[in-house]
């Protein structure tokens, strides 16, 4: 059932007006990988392809169209922060990792790239919201993906810092060097943005801004680290006092 | 063969495929390129006959490339068609004075569309 006009003009006036930034930046990112689709299926309707190439354009249209999800859900997510409960709970980091590489390496595979996991044998848990942190991953392992250079492989790594008192999860790519204008900008903006944070030249800043929103909700908070080879996004939580039963 | 090379330069690896599987069929020489500094080098080694950009891209943007390409003799007539998803903050009066001929929009476009842009600025 549509709305009501009310229901529109109330939105206007309202609070949808305030996210305006936030649209525009999710219009943005979403018009990569819909224009690609559109692209793809044009070409598979034109026919004259080869069957590998027709194997590989329907994978990609999948594997695109599953990226355009996941950000469609991490906005719904963001959206909803203020009015949902998000449980706490001790998570051991080494697992979490383990599922986003096996969720994320078909998607790495059809790049030629590899995803892989760079942790201890044993970690310690960590206090947090198994969703939202998988998603911060996620997007950090998404951006990592597009600025990777060919062939490489993008890292996890999950760390101990203070004493073991936080454990940092991050996402090392090796790409270009991000400018030191865009790194000093980031460092200082962050953590608490009210606005998309542009990462890179060509993003919006979406995905870091969902990230530092989700790693908010969990006590936590999202960083990066500028390579002279790439550079290495990362989200801190607080180590969970249990002990560790894994 | 068709002797016309076009330097595609496009940092979206599946879309630069797409691109190639087009100007293939058509009988282009085509060399992919990801990034302005890479492309640089390329343009350096062999004059492309039309440059196909985005305007996004990792490091250095085409915006730098463009105004590189404008200050060398050889390289300031090359004609560039623009591939993009920002079109609306694009003005091609502007960007003729970069070698800008054509701006496509990357969510409208329809296969042929890259073609007939590439016979257009070659005319």
């Amino acid at each position: 059932m549509s709305a009501a006009k009310g229901d529109h003009k109330e939105l206007l006036n309202g609070s949808f007006t305030d996210d305006l930034p936030s649209l525009v930046a999710a219009a943005h990112e979403l018009k990569s990988p819909l224009a690609l689709i559109r692209q793809l299926s044009l070409m598979l309707e034109e026919g004259e392809i080869s069957i590998d190439d027709h194997k590989k354009i329907l994978r990609q249209i999948s594997l695109t169209s599953e990226r355009a999800l996941r950000l469609t859900s991490d906005l719904t997510k963001s959206v909803r922060l203020t009015d949902a409960m998000f449980n706490l709970e001790p998570i051991n980091p080494k697992q979490l990792c383990e599922d986003v590489v096996s969720e994320l390496s078909p998607l790495f595979l059809a790049h030629e790239r590899k995803l892989r996991l760079v942790s201890r044998k044993h970690s310690t848990l960590i206090i947090a919201n198994r969703d939202l942190l998988k998603r911060i991953i996620i997007n950090f392992s998404d951006n990592a993906l597009h600025y990777a250079k060919d062939s490489s492989a993008v890292e996890i790594k999950v760390s101990s810092h203070s004493s073991g008192r936080i454990i940092r999860l991050g996402v090392r790519d090796y790409g270009p060097a991000l400018p030191i204008d865009t790194f000093k900008k980031l460092q200082s903006k962050l953590s608490n943005s009210p606005m998309p944070v542009y990462a890179r030249p060509q993003s919006s800043g979406l995905g870091l801004y969902i990230s530092s929103q989700f790693a908010d909700i969990m006590n936590g908070n999202i960083g990066m680290m500028r390579h002279r080879d790439g550079a290495t996004f990362y989200v801190d939580l607080q180590a969970s006092r249990q002990m560790n039963l894994l | 063969m068709n002797p016309i090379s076009v330097l595609v330069i496009e940092d979206d690896k599946w879309l630069a495929e797409q691109y190639k599987r087009l100007l293939d069929k058509a009988e282009y020489g085509v060399v992919i390129c990801s990034s302005a500094d890479n492309a640089i080098q390329l343009i350096d080694d062999s004059l492309p006959d039309v440059i196909v950009l985005d305007i996004l891209l990792t490091g250095s943007t085409a915006f730098a490339l463009l105004h590189e390409l404008q200050s060398y003799g050889d390289t300031c007539n090359i004609p560039i068609i623009i591939c993009s998803s920002l079109v609306n903050d694009l003005n091609l009066d502007t960007l003729k004075d970069y070698g800008v001929k054509k701006i496509l929009d990357k969510t409208t476009m329809i296969p042929g569309d890259l073609i007939a842009a590439i016979k257009g600025v070659l005319q």
